[in-house]
């Protein structure tokens, strides 16, 4: 079948980047969504519904599947405190994809479907001896969440709905350079996530045609990875005796959100979505590895994150020029849920503004979206005497700033 | 699927992603342009001691010198109108080990490094008296004054570039004027900029021969030298940054190996251990004065109990404690005396002067105790803290009279020895050999400890002058050098 085949192609390239929604949380769950700044609790617009409010799913007029994959193209500059040199990530693209099918009986209140989506996710790789690199060098961050939904419409004006969240894959790897008297060795930590199980429900409340509400609560997940690999290179044998681990464990929580959302249909043609998305990532207090043997004297090393819980907001609209052309524009600002003077280079973080653009064309039963995000994280300092304060001067002082740009396209077919 | 309407809707996207894909690259550049302030950084003189001249491991030796902190920061001036700096480097081919230098060779089965002296490819010069080096001139004009081993109560002594001066300012000193004192020399230098970090051997020389040599010098003539050379320094308007002494009881040389000898005697429940005080005696009858150091009294290693030091190169003697019939200490401590003694002075007679019976236990007794030049004990330290906060002193009110800008290296590398530095993620402290800083004579620091010297000092100008100097990647400098 087509869309399985283009599925397991695009499988292995299933990534997402700290793209949108702070953290190293992805939100490019639909192609129509992501044209309209990312909103779509209160709003039934097609199968990623599933992802944004399953209790919504109920409501969408079609079933079909649909897949989408975006291009996420991050620049960053870096200045170390003190340094009058910027520095560069060597470029990299991730591709986060969606994919959906929705079923059901074309009259009756149930609807089913399976949603694949990359919530969270990250790739960074940083400029060769920059001045962080005993802290990073590299980062891939990948998670695939695949999701049966069942959605039940209770009344004409009311449905539920919920899914069942599997981490069905995850997978870490994360490089640094290891600080040696006279030079540098490096490490190289590459686990696995174990599969886990989640869930994903919803509200979805129309009291009129030119109104709706939702509500929506993912679960938070632990990835956790055991018997990761490590491997380090580059040590010269007088140090080789201190680097002796093979083995790591570690966890990440994937934390949950609670979004709420609105629709305004003022009339038959515009949508105009609001939502508000609070992530837990108050969960994500230190990134601890356990090693199987001792890593320059210790088998344990901590790191604080102390992130706090994040708002964000979205606006975003869509407005029906003809039959087959549907004109999409939004934005989101989104809260950093890293404190000032934790800003690790995984997760070089701040406050975000986005802007998106989207155009969908229909021709019959199928359909091609377009969208477009300029995603703008602001400039963040943070000095050498804030990470003495925190005792997290395990991580570099300077100023981060990014500009991410992710293009995307979906196809959709309905039946 | 019609794949010719798919293009045709997408292409404008892929532009419009294309354009913002390249107005995408933050750029931060503006942010950190370097500025001089109000600074002429034209010409550069730095004046100073071995730590100026990139003295490490022991010797001056062409890598030291091209990782010395002058160096370093001539190298960042130069991005706020910095001119050429010019060092006296061992450049000279087949010469790069300058006077020689202790490299790590190993580690014995306990752990203690094992140092081997380098003494191939040296830039000696013939004619040398015995014990007395001569090393490969270098008389085109030099911005780095830096010479080991001098002291601010050196600087107006004639014949101290002469061969029977200081071998190091020997090199350094034009032929046609061998009496030219080093306060001519830094004044003849008309920098527009200037660093001063001179005044270290004035109680270093002292304490690193436990108080049993050398001289802690006057402080009425340290002031008075002090304001001499800052006056010709600051002559022609130039603005500068001056360095206080650090406090010499925080190096490796007198933190590493009292921890160990305390912990072996406290393990073979030994009580105390006898030393000698002050100088050697020349006189029969009046040997020098015994002391009795508890060994609870020696410091520990996190200097959290105890306050009697002793210095790193007591390290081998210190292994023959409680030995009988091994008089290998005073042997060599009276090799070391020789030169100055009078001829008639054998050993056996210098024995018996200090009173000195190698038969017994060394160590144990006041028959036969640890020399004096092995022990900086706590009145010793107290004459060289005394000092050290005098010289300071000295050297504050000079810098405030003229407006200039103070590395304050004395509360620098004691907040050093208490909590380490971090430097861009990576932990030095001070630490002998692991601690990255300091090299392998436990005094002088290593290429990274110089780094962040230099670092410390851009801080002090750009914070000074309302200049924007940017800083070095002082990871980028090596610590120890292993084999």
């Amino acid at each position: 079948m087509k869309f399985k085949s283009l599925l397991l192609a695009g499988s292995a390239l299933l990534t997402g980047t700290a793209a949108s929604a702070g953290g190293y949380q992805v939100t490019l769950a639909g192609q129509k969504n992501n044209g309209m700044g990312g909103v779509g609790v209160g709003l039934s617009l097609d199968q990623a519904a599933m992802f944004y409010n399953p209790g919504a799913l109920a409501m969408v007029k079609d079933r079909g599947i649909q897949l989408g994959v975006n291009a996420t193209l991050a620049r960053n500059a870096f200045v170390a405190e003190g340094s009058n040199q910027q520095r560069e990530l060597r470029n990299s693209i991730t591709t986060p994809l969606n994919f959906y099918a929705g079923f059901g009986p074309a009259e009756g209140k149930f609807r089913a479907g399976i949603a694949v989506y990359t919530p969270f996710g990250s790739k960074l790789q940083y400029a060769d001896g920059w001045e962080g690199r005993t802290s990073l060098t590299d980062i891939d961050l990948k998670s695939i969440f695949v999701q049966p939904t069942v959605s039940y419409a209770i009344s004409d004006k009311l449905s539920v709905g919920a899914g069942l969240v599997v981490l069905a894959y995850g997978a870490v790897n994360l490089q640094r350079d290891v600080p040696l008297p006279d030079g540098f060795g490096h490490v190289e930590l590459d686990g696995k996530a174990d599969t886990k199980l989640g869930f994903n429900a919803g509200i979805f409340f129309k009291p009129s045609e030119k109104l709706s509400l939702g509500i929506n609560y993912r679960s938070k997940i632990d990835a956790v990875v055991k018997d990761g690999d490590v491997t380090f290179t580059g040590i010269p044998a007088t140090f080789s005796s201190r680097f002796e681990a093979t083995k790591f464990g570690a966890t990440l929580p994937l934390v949950a959100t609670t979004s709420v959302g609105i629709g305004i249909m003022p009339t038959e043609n515009l949508t105009i979505g609001f939502d508000v998305n609070l992530a837990q990532w108050s969960k994500y207090r230190t990134l601890r590895f356990d090693f199987d043997k001792q890593v320059n004297g210790s088998t344990v090393s901590e790191s604080r994150r102390e992130y706090q819980d994040a708002l964000t907001f979205r606006l975003g609209g869509q407005y029906k020029l003809t039959s087959g052309l549907t004109l999409r524009a939004g934005g989101s600002y989104d809260e950093s849920p890293v404190k000032d003077g934790f800003v690790t280079p995984e997760t070089p973080d701040n406050d975000r503004l986005s802007g998106t653009l989207g155009a969908s064309y229909a021709f019959g039963k199928f359909g091609v979206d377009l969208s477009a995000q300029y995603v703008s994280i602001k400039k963040r300092t943070q000095t050498q005497q804030e990470l003495l304060n925190n005792g997290t001067t395990d991580r570099i002082a300077g100023t981060y700033k990014t500009n991410i740009v992710i293009p995307g396209i979906g196809l959709n077919y309905t039946f | 699927m019609n794949t010719s309407i798919f293009f045709r809707k997408a292409a404008p996207l892929a532009f419009l992603a294309g354009l913002g894909l390249t107005a995408c690259q933050p750029d931060l550049e503006n942010d950190v342009k370097p500025s001089s302030g109000s600074v002429d950084f034209s010409k550069y003189i730095a004046v100073g001691n071995s730590l100026t001249a990139g003295f490490s491991d022991g010797g001056l030796y062409l890598s030291g010198q091209q990782q010395s902190y002058p160096a370093i920061l001539a190298q960042q001036l130069k991005t706020v109108g910095g001119g050429e700096f010019v060092q006296p480097l061992f450049n000279a081919p087949n010469q790069e080990n300058g006077s020689g230098y202790l490299r790590l060779a190993g580690f014995t089965p306990t752990g203690s490094p094992i140092t081997a002296s380098v003494s191939t490819n040296l830039a000696l010069r013939q004619g040398a008296a015995p014990g007395r080096p001569l090393y490969t001139k270098y008389t085109d004009p030099i911005n780095n004054l830096g010479v080991p081993g001098i002291r601010l109560s050196d600087i107006e002594t004639p014949g101290y570039g002469s061969m029977l001066g200081n071998p190091y300012f020997e090199r350094i000193t034009p032929d046609n004027q061998p009496l030219q004192t080093y306060l001519e020399r830094v004044t003849a230098s008309k920098p527009t900029f200037f660093t001063n970090w001179l005044g270290n051997n004035d109680v270093l020389g002292f304490a690193t021969a436990g108080g049993a040599a050398s001289f802690l010098t006057p402080t009425a003539d340290f002031e008075d030298k002090n304001s001499k050379l800052i006056n010709a320094l600051t002559a022609d308007g130039a603005k500068g940054v001056v360095a206080t002494i650090p406090d010499v009881t925080n190096i490796p040389f007198f933190t590493t190996v009292g921890p160990v000898f305390r912990a072996t005697l406290e393990a073979a429940q030994v009580p105390a251990v006898v030393v000698t005080t002050g100088g050697f005696s020349a006189t029969p009858g009046a040997p020098p004065a015994r002391k009795v150091i508890p060994v609870n009294t020696i410091r520990n290693a996190n200097g959290s109990s105890g306050n009697q030091l002793f210095t790193l190169t007591a390290s081998p003697y210190l292994a023959l404690f409680g030995m009988p019939n091994n008089g290998r200490a005073w042997r060599d401590v009276y090799k070391q005396a020789q030169p100055a003694l009078p001829a008639f002075v054998t050993l056996e007679l210098f024995l018996q002067l200090q009173g000195i019976d190698t038969v017994q236990a060394f160590g144990a007794s006041a028959a036969h105790p640890i020399p004096s030049t092995l022990v900086l004990d706590d009145v010793e330290q107290g004459l060289v803290r005394t000092a050290t906060t005098a010289f300071n002193k000295a050297i504050k009110d000079k810098a405030a009279e003229k407006g200039l800008g103070v590395f304050d290296a004395n509360a620098f590398f004691s907040r050093v020895a208490a909590r380490g530095i971090v430097t861009n993620g990576v932990n030095n402290t001070a630490a002998f050999i692991s601690g990255n800083l300091f090299s392998l004579d436990g005094v002088h620091p290593t290429p990274r400890g110089y780094a962040i010297v230099a670092n410390e000092m851009i801080q002090v100008i750009n914070s000074t002058y309302g200049a924007k100097v940017p800083t070095v990647n002082a990871n980028d400098y090596r610590g120890v050098d292993f084999p």
